[in-house]
């Protein structure tokens, strides 16, 4: 509607309409996967990009609830989101049935940055995080990448079901407990697959999330990756913005409480190492580099 | 025959927002520019009465500058809650707002507090942003030129920690193209003064209040606490130190707790509590100060209806800002606009001005002669 050229970021715009509710099932103990017809979000949006929703007037909260994109289908004009009853807001949610209507605010965000020469894509998500990259899984087959999901989870209660991915992903699960695949974190699988990995997209608790981020750090020392540039040293893209994602061996999918999450009320920074950065608009996708890991965020 | 009931549409048939970028400075509306549109009517039907006598929500929130600051409508957006405007402007309708607040500007950028920084509380939400912002040079470079496009005046809020930090800040904002006016927030540590907060010391406020004055001819709005021991007080020095309108309340003092840690849960355990849980203690505020003070009172505190509007009207405001519920409900003041207008129409009003303090013990009648009622600061409950 405002006429300003958009942005050589720019995404999709936001909107502010309804979607119908499709299906709705409980995949996972206390953990929801509902979709919902919206072609006009489905058309634009993302991996990585979420979505605001309301719950109703008299529910007595007064914010909306953002959340990922699980599965973004086009052809279908369909979106899917993945969420885990913790309080009023989603409990609400839990309950709506087929048919009911949801308004939602969206595509909201920056999505995953894949570089075009990646052939490998490595996801790591630690719990409910899969719900953040879960739909870069999708997004990169189409494109013909090779895909390898690590997950990591509590315990074997709490593993996603491998019947929820596409077959073409190679899937591997780290439990805290041993009940399932690795006993440990899943971060510890992690060095078996950074040679393999192109890029590595993550999404999970911050602890998780630094922890990949450390790792992430000595890669290139580890590979022997040479940053010689082309002549002259190169360009070096701004901290922050697409090219310099899109370069970035290591994306995190951050969170944060939220409020208007259109970047008005600066409710949901994290700490970054160039100040303080809007979940919503520069996020929620950083490269690694650009998050102050130390700094409790 | 009974009546057909009213119906009244504003909602403009084609995307009004192009005027973001391609309207020509008119800062000075005169009448609801939403009324100049054609109104819903069918031929075979009569036409209703609000499109016989169109409502009038125009209202003067400087009358002492004529002209300065005349809104088209009383419907503002709070501080703080909708950015510098351009942010919700994919999905908001930002021209038919009566005025923008812009986010709290100081000196020098400030970086604000360690997050978490808002979490949600029952009825309302608490919010510790500590006044990030690029400081007002960056935000003058990067905004004002749009802001002159815009028919929509945009108020810039102010904040400092220091008298000479709001005169430096209004200064650099004073004949600036598209700064339509100055909102003070005074509800900031007075470093001077061992950090007491200006706004719950009548001296202070009335110090830098008629320091700003003294600095600029724009229209200036002050903006009370609901924490002051006696609102009447510090509005009445407010008043009497040149402030052109009050606004009421700022966000009240809270803080939330993160069990799992058992830390506070804000970074910087305090925030401020908003929403809907704050609009009995603005609703108070607003009729208390209305009784002492002739300027025009802008109530802001947990709207979310035009009930809540309607309230804060006939209490003695004369206008509104919304500002918590529009994270909710981004469109929520277009809709209040439209709403207010249905309301008056029915009503036989020509404009909501008709309600402006129809509450009080006075009926609306003028300073002077005013019936008051006894002050909150007496006891809410316990009359001697």
């Amino acid at each position: 509607m405002a006429s300003s050229a958009p942005a050589p970021d720019a995404t999709a715009r936001m909107q502010l309409r309804d979607g119908e509710l499709l299906a709705t099932r409980e995949i996972l103990p206390g953990q929801w996967l509902q979709t919902y017809a919206a072609p006009w979000l489905s058309a634009g949006a993302r991996a990585g990009q979420f979505v605001h929703v309301r719950t109703p007037d008299w529910s007595g909260l007064v914010l909306r609830r953002p959340f990922s994109f699980n599965t973004i289908d086009r052809i279908r004009g369909e979106v899917s989101i993945h969420f885990r009853v913790t309080g009023k807001g989603t409990e609400w949610l839990a309950r709506m049935r087929p048919g009911e209507r949801l308004e939602m605010l969206g595509p909201l965000g920056r999505p995953f940055e894949v570089d075009p020469r990646t052939r490998h894509v490595l996801l790591l998500a630690g719990g409910l995080g899969i719900a953040g990259v879960r739909a870069l899984a999708d997004e990169a087959l189409e494109t013909g990448r090779r895909v390898a999901l690590l997950f990591g989870a509590a315990t074997a209660a709490e593993v996603y079901p491998s019947s929820l991915l596409p077959d073409e992903v190679e899937y591997v699960v780290a439990t805290d407990d041993g009940s399932l695949g690795h006993h440990g974190y899943v971060t510890d699988l992690v060095p078996g697959y950074e040679a393999w990995a192109d890029q590595a997209f993550a999404c999970g608790p911050h602890p998780m999330l630094a922890a990949v981020a450390k790792l992430a750090g000595g890669r290139d020392a580890r590979m022997g990756v040479a940053r010689l540039g082309r002549k002259g040293g190169g360009r070096v893209d701004p901290l922050g913005s697409t090219a310099a994602r899109r370069k970035a061996w290591l994306q995190v999918s951050m969170e944060q409480n939220m409020g208007c999450a259109v970047g008005a009320c600066l409710g949901c920074v994290v700490m970054g190492t160039d100040g303080p950065q809007r979940v919503c608009r520069e996020g929620p996708v950083f490269a690694a580099d650009e998050i102050a890991w130390d700094e409790r965020s | 025959v009974k009546r057909k009931k009213s119906v009244v549409t504003v909602r403009h048939a084609a995307g009004t927002s192009r005027l973001i970028e391609a309207t020509p400075g008119r800062r000075k509306a005169t009448r609801a520019r939403s009324l100049d549109a054609p109104l819903a009517t069918s031929a075979d039907v009569p036409a209703p009465r609000a499109a016989r006598e169109p409502v009038d929500l125009s209202i003067d929130l400087a009358p002492a500058r004529p002209g300065a600051l005349v809104l088209v409508n009383p419907i503002l957006v709070a501080s703080g809650t909708f950015g510098y405007g351009v942010e919700y402007a994919d999905v908001v309708d930002i021209q038919a707002l009566g005025a923008i607040c812009c986010k709290g500007t100081t000196l020098k950028s400030r970086v604000g507090n360690p997050p978490p920084r808002v979490t949600e509380t029952p009825a309302g939400m608490l919010n510790s942003i500590g006044l990030q912002n690029p400081g007002v040079d960056a935000v003058i470079d990067k905004y004002a030129a749009l802001w002159a496009r815009w028919q929509v005046p945009v108020l810039v809020n102010v904040a400092g920690e220091s008298i000479e930090d709001y005169v430096t800040v209004v200064r650099r904002l004073d004949g600036v193209p598209g700064v339509a006016g100055v909102e003070l927030n005074i509800s900031c540590p007075n470093v001077g003064k061992g950090g007491l907060q200006f706004a719950l010391d009548r001296e202070a406020a009335g110090a830098v209040t008629a320091a700003v004055r003294r600095a600029t001819d724009l229209p200036l709005l002050v903006k009370l606490s609901p924490a002051a021991v006696d609102v009447r007080e510090i509005a009445r020095a407010i008043e009497g130190a040149g402030a052109d309108a009050i606004s009421a309340i700022n966000t009240l003092s809270g803080m939330a707790l993160d069990r799992d840690r058992r830390r506070p849960l804000l970074g910087n355990t305090y925030g401020g509590l908003s929403g809907p849980a704050l609009k009995p203690i603005g609703l108070r505020v607003v009729y208390e100060t209305a009784q002492v003070v002739s300027i025009p009172i802008v109530a802001i505190g947990g709207v979310g209806s035009l009930d809540d509007v309607l309230d804060y009207l006939m209490a003695g405001a004369s206008a509104v800002q919304v500002g918590t519920a529009l994270f909710a409900d981004p469109q929520l003041p277009e809709r209040l606009i439209g709403e207010l207008t249905a309301y008056c129409a029915a009503r036989g009003l020509a404009s909501h001005r008709e309600l402006i303090g129809s509450a009080l013990p006075s009926g609306g009648a003028p300073a002077a002669r005013r019936a008051k009622d006894r002050p909150s600061s007496k006891g809410a409950e316990y009359r001697p």
